[in-house]
């Protein structure tokens, strides 16, 4: 019931506005209106993908993330401002709340203007690090564009990223170059889980500030690898927040430009580069769903009556040592619009944990069969001998893809008093059982032989 | 016993019905008395179960109620002890449930729809009518005097001791038990009085039922059998002995194997060994008694010498070789604290940390039974003048008793029959003989010096004894007759008041509802604790798991049905050990351990406000020491300490104190009641730190009205992947410095 009204209703949304997952609200925050005009394709385009866009200044007192307690929009573009501060609209931890309530952002920075306070410490808090030199910017002289930056080599002329590993899904690939020019690098944080780089400077690249280093760089920010261009943060909540390092990225002005790379002459593919990164930041593509999810007694009566279309009893609150129990649960991935089934990429499996304060079982789910909208994926196994409140529990956390984590919580008690195998059935207790009845028997043939003897030995008795 | 010389057999059987009569409605009105004086706390308060244990077994017997006994027999509990369960209707002794579901069946067959609370409420006292009948019944086979057993009964009755376990509302094991304990030992005193089988089966099939309503059932498996060893070894052999005694224990031993919570205890655990032996040596003796009617009497000297070598040497052998191999368990530990006080505050902290498991106060007896503990001695004397089979019984129920008694309080309970009855005896002799108007005044004082009187005298008395080898005088005057009887009587009065006074101020509070005095005298009740858990009950997901000590656990089981981590049944003590440990470290150290026990909310019982002295900082001392017996690495006792060796909470309390978790709770917000500077707990009489504990990894969810209770929600993780501090102080407007100077080598981001 639920599970075919949010259908209904994503279906719903998808027909009025964005294709989305979760919603077509987009505020654009555009500190005057003549910047607007350059960044004119890059919102044409969203909306013609459904998105209601709002362009406000970082200024305007009616800005507000939030109304009534609930965000006001689903999605926020942050464009470069000149102001050092963005306003008391736009804090970091307006921004951070924005997020908690699931909401995406993508932050585009500029290395021509300040990164603002409130987005550096925001920054800080996510774990990503910007230079401290506000005009440091990234340059790379194998891999820039000689037509623009001749001299300068600080724009730089890449491919589309590869995936991130092998058993990573992409949804970043495209045919052509990018062009990114005079990016701020980014670093991101060892511990975290939950960022990850998705267009990495190439190795012979490196971040300077023209106005300090200009004859020698000898501490530099980072290098190679290390430095990234564009990088993604997937909060728990699944809220995203991507850093584009060059706001340029999204500018009409590069968005089919003509370009030399290393003497050949290339046209820049920063449109189709753009709709990636929208598309993937505001939920329209990484977005898993998770369906129906059952699990049931696999044995005895209850395997004989379970079909594919009816199973007797789901989901039941309390299973016993030793069962057998199935598990399937549908996933479905959101594509273009509606959902459809997941396949996880190769090497890669969703697990099932049934775990009681550790897993006693941690099993690969195989995709058993595919409906219109979801893959089915399911196992067998066997509660373990220990009673106790497990759960079964799916946790899926995948760069770029949305968390899944689903716990259901199950009793697993202990054998009644009545499910042992009685005794007669156990062969190493038929001596004893045999025991038994020797002795019942024996002492019904003494008494009946004491019955028998008695008057006798009354009599010799009497005479003693 | 002296009838007048003419009276018709008609009159003597009319005096007998009219005394049988009177007896009768004296036991009644004896039960009455009983019954309506542990009624003091639903009068003042209302029909509610009190304590801890009381809630679980109200718990317990709803569920009978509702699901049968057959699925209360296979109850896997899943609501305490998260994640691991319990299993329940393993690991408890059922008596008390399935009498009370008896008899709220019987009810509803009757048509008498009664609430299960009330009945469940009403249980204790009801069984306390019962068990002064049954020690009427004791005391009669004990006493020739008929008197000794009603007053033994109305001893019984209203004595402190065994009230302080059965008021209306002390919903426990003990609310039958003691009833059964006695009605048990009085069906032993007969099997052995009669020597039959009939009243040896009964036995084992009252203890049957007392091994399903209490553990105290070991006492009676050991007192029996040393009742049976202490006559064999005194020449008292008997074939009566022999019958009653392998009668009960056949059929009892069976009857308390059906108990799945004992299970094969009786003949596995050292505990029960006693009875196992007796059973074996009372068999020997059998068979030699039957040997030697056969044997001449020489034959028979070498053969019983050869055989009692022989066997004990096998036999003690054999145990040891058990005992060794572990076929048979080494003796609990509970056992060993038994035997030393200080042994269970070394080795075992979750034993000695319930208060009912200390030692005895010595004011404690005087407490409890009033008057009888000088009586006592006294009837435990008299029944040295005649030691007879049960009079034994007596002396030997009364040293070890007594002796229990004095090792823990709870076993003050175990007592109390005997002091009863003893203290019955030697009243009803006082009573006896002062009361006889018509006393033999001619008889005795003519042979005062006489030789005749000697010889009466040492009929009548045992003459190992110097005093009694001149024959006694009495004093016949009605003066002093008065004065004894009056002086008696007096002690009676005073008896009654000392009993009523202390059921109706130390007994009879539900301890779930605290009463106290305003100034103007009028009572205010605290009603915290069930404020708390109707909050819980109704402001949480049903399955929102609590965590708090254990101590709570029943009630917040039973009141606010929510699963617990731990309760009063400390079955795991390892899971009460995580507890503490959570309780004691750091919130860094504790978190990790919520989040993986999937705890919702922590509940921690803070008096500071109020001056409530048993709160959880006051205990606190044995949480951390639960925890240091498990891990003696992360959690110290001694750092709790300041240097000076105090127990302090103020601003000298150490780092580790004031970092635990139970402290910040109990503390949290705390400073906001006051003016700056001048927080004060007033449990502890100390001034608190000006600044008050910071909290991340949790949040203040209830605070109850006089702040007894506090809960907290446990965070989920952040939503960033930062740590709570941070998250905490970021949230508070402190921003993260840029690490302006790198220290180190740059920290490379691999993947």
């Amino acid at each position: 019931m639920r599970w075919s009204f949010s259908l209904l209703f994503t279906a719903l949304l998808g027909a009025v506005s964005a294709k989305s997952f979760t919603g077509g609200r987009l505020l654009v925050v555009l500190e005057n209106a003549a910047e607007q005009e350059k960044y004119s394709v890059f919102l044409g385009d969203l909306t013609g993908r459904g998105f209601h866009v709002t362009v406000e200044s970082p200024k305007s007192s009616s800005l507000s993330l939030f109304k009534h307690g609930e965000r006001a929009y689903d999605h926020v573009v942050l464009l470069p401002a000149k102001s050092k501060g963005l306003g008391p609209a736009l804090t970091a931890n307006n921004i951070l709340d924005f997020m908690k309530k699931e909401g995406n952002v993508l932050l585009a920075l500029s290395s021509e203007q300040a990164t603002p306070t409130a987005l550096q410490s925001l920054l800080l808090e996510l774990d990503i690090h910007i230079p401290s030199d506000k005009s440091a910017l990234v340059v790379d002289h194998f891999n820039y564009d000689s037509t623009s930056a001749e001299e300068k080599h600080d724009v730089l002329l890449l491919p589309f990223p590869k995936a991130l590993k092998s058993d990573v899904k992409n949804y970043f690939s495209g045919e052509g170059v990018i062009a990114v020019p005079r990016a701020v690098g980014q670093t991101l944080g060892n511990q975290s889980p939950l960022i990850a780089p998705i267009l990495r400077a190439p190795s012979t690249a490196y971040s300077y500030s023209p106005k300090d280093e200009a004859d020698i760089v000898e501490d530099p920010f980072a290098v190679g690898g290390q430095l990234n261009l564009v990088s993604a943060v997937q909060a728990l909540n699944s809220a995203r927040l991507t850093v584009v390092g060059s706001s340029e990225i999204l500018q009409t002005a590069w968005f089919s430009e003509k370009a030399t790379l290393n003497g050949k002459a290339v046209t820049t593919a920063n449109r189709a580069f753009a709709e990636k990164l929208t598309s993937w930041t505001f939920k329209e593509a990484g977005v898993l769903k998770v369906g129906k999810l059952v699990h049931y007694l696999d044995e005895g009566a209850s395997k004989a009556s379970n079909t594919s279309s009816a199973i007797p009893e789901n989901n039941p609150g309390i299973y016993r040592v030793k069962n057998d129990v199935a598990f399937t649960v549908e996933i479905s991935e959101y594509s273009n619009s509606h959902l459809i089934p997941f396949v996880p990429p190769k090497g890669d499996s969703v697990q099932l944990e049934f775990s009681m304060l550790s897993p006693f079982h941690r099993i690969n789910l195989t995709p058993l069969s595919q409906t219109a909208n979801a893959t089915v994926f399911g196992t067998t196994f066997k509660t373990p001998d220990q009673h106790g409140i497990f759960n079964f529990h799916i946790k899926y956390n995948r760069p770029f893809l949305t968390n899944i984590e689903e716990k259901k919580q199950v009793t697993v008690r202990h054998f009644a008093h009545d499910e042992w195998p009685r005794s007669w059935q156990i062969s190493g207790a038929w001596v004893w059982i045999g025991g038994i009845w020797v002795t019942v028997a024996g002492w019904l043939a003494f008494v009946a032989l004491w019955l028998y003897s008695s008057p006798a030995e009354k009599t010799a008795k009497k005479t003693q | 016993m002296a009838a007048p010389e003419e009276g018709q057999f008609l009159k003597q059987a009319n005096s007998q019905s009219t005394r049988g009569l009177l007896r009768v409605i004296i036991l009644c009105l004896i039960a009455g008395a009983a019954i309506s004086s542990r009624l003091f706390s639903v009068i003042r308060f209302e029909s509610i179960i009190h304590e801890f244990d009381p809630w679980f077994n109200f718990r317990a017997t709803k569920y009978l109620v509702q699901n049968g006994f057959y699925s209360f027999w296979d109850w896997f509990d899943d609501r305490t002890w998260h994640p691991l369960g319990r299993v329940t209707g393993g690991t408890l002794y059922p008596g008390l449930m399935v009498t009370s579901g008896a008899i709220y069946h019987f009810l509803r067959f009757l048509s008498l729809p009664v609430d299960i609370r009330n009945i469940c409420v009403l249980l204790a006292p009801g069984f306390s009518g019962l068990t002064a009948f049954a020690t009427y019944l004791l005391t009669n086979e004990m006493a020739s005097s008929p008197s000794a057993g009603l007053l033994a009964a109305a001893f019984m009755g209203i004595t402190p001791g065994y009230i302080s376990r059965s008021v209306a509302g002390s919903y426990d094991n003990e609310a039958i038990a003691i009833f059964l304990l006695v009605f048990t030992f009085y069906l032993w005193i007969k099997a052995v009085k009669l020597g039959s089988i009939f009243w040896g089966a009964l036995t084992a099939l009252f203890y049957g039922y007392m091994v399903s309503a209490w553990g105290g059932y070991v006492f009676i498996t050991n007192l029996l059998p040393l009742h049976a060893f202490v006559l064999i070894c005194m020449g008292r052999y008997s074939p009566r002995l022999y019958v009653s005694y392998t009668s009960w224990f056949a059929l009892g031993t069976l009857a308390s194997m059906q108990i799945p919570f004992v299970g094969f205890l009786p003949i596995r655990s050292s505990e029960h060994m006693s009875a196992l032996g007796v059973f074996g040596l009372i068999q020997l003796v059998g068979g030699v008694d039957f040997i030697r009617a056969q044997l001449p009497s020489k034959q028979f000297q070498t053969l019983l010498r050869t055989l009692i070598l022989v066997i004990f040497v096998v036999a003690f052998g054999g145990l040891v070789l058990l005992t060794v191999s572990g076929v048979i368990a080494p003796w609990s530990g509970r056992f060993y604290s038994l035997w030393d006080t200080g042994y269970a505050k070394i080795h075992i902290p979750i034993i000695a940390s319930v208060s009912e498991h200390q030692p005895t106060a010595w004011p404690a007896f005087f407490f409890d039974l009033s008057m009888m503990i000088w009586l006592f001695p006294a009837g435990v004397y008299m029944c040295f003048r005649t030691l007879s089979d049960e009079q034994v019984f007596v002396v030997i129920y009364a040293v070890l008793a007594s002796y229990f008694a004095g090792v823990m309080v709870r076993l003050m309970l175990t007592l109390t029959p005997i002091v009863c009855v003893a203290s019955a005896i030697a009243f009803s002799q006082i009573l006896d003989t002062y009361l006889n108007l018509k006393s033999p005044k001619v008889d005795v004082k003519e042979n005062a010096s006489s030789e005749p009187a000697k010889v009466v005298a040492a009929a009548v008395l045992p003459d190992g004894l110097r005093s009694t080898r001149n024959p006694l005088v009495g004093i016949y005057s009605y003066a002093s007759k008065l004065t004894v009887v009056g002086s008696a009587s007096i002690y009676l009065m005073l008896f009654v008041l000392h009993c009523t006074w202390v059921t109706s101020n130390a007994y009879s509070s539900p301890s779930v509802v605290l009463a106290s005095r305003l100034p103007d005298g009028s009572q205010h009740i605290i009603d915290d604790y069930r404020e708390a858990y109707y909050w819980l009950r109704q402001n949480t997901a049903d399955n929102a798991k609590i965590m708090s000590w254990w101590d709570y656990g029943y009630q917040i089981g039973g009141m606010a049905d929510r699963p617990t981590l731990v309760d009063n049944n400390t079955w795991n003590n390892t899971h009460i050990a995580t507890v503490g440990k959570a309780m004691s470290s750091r919130e860094e150290v504790s978190y990790p351990i919520m989040r993986q026990h999937e705890v919702d909310y922590v509940l921690v019982v803070f008096g500071g406000l109020l001056g409530y002295s048993g709160d959880d900082i006051n205990k606190f001392l044995w949480m951390v020491r639960i925890a240091e017996g498990i891990w003696p690495d992360e959690v110290k006792e001694r750092s709790f300490f300041t240097p000076r060796g105090e127990y302090r909470i103020d601003d000298e309390a150490t780092p580790t104190m004031r970092n635990s978790l139970m402290y910040k709770m109990s503390y949290y917000n705390y400073n906001s009641l006051f003016p700056a500077g001048q927080a004060q707990d007033r449990v502890r009489n100390s001034r608190l730190p000006a600044e008050g504990p910071q909290l991340s990894t949790i949040e203040e969810a209830f605070t109850s009205e006089n702040w007894i209770i506090r809960i907290y929600k446990v965070k989920d993780l952040d939503n960033f992947g930062r740590d709570h501090q941070s998250a905490v102080s970021f949230d508070k407007g402190h921003k993260k410095k840029r690490a302006t100077k790198r220290k180190g080598p740059r920290v490379l981001r691999v993947e």
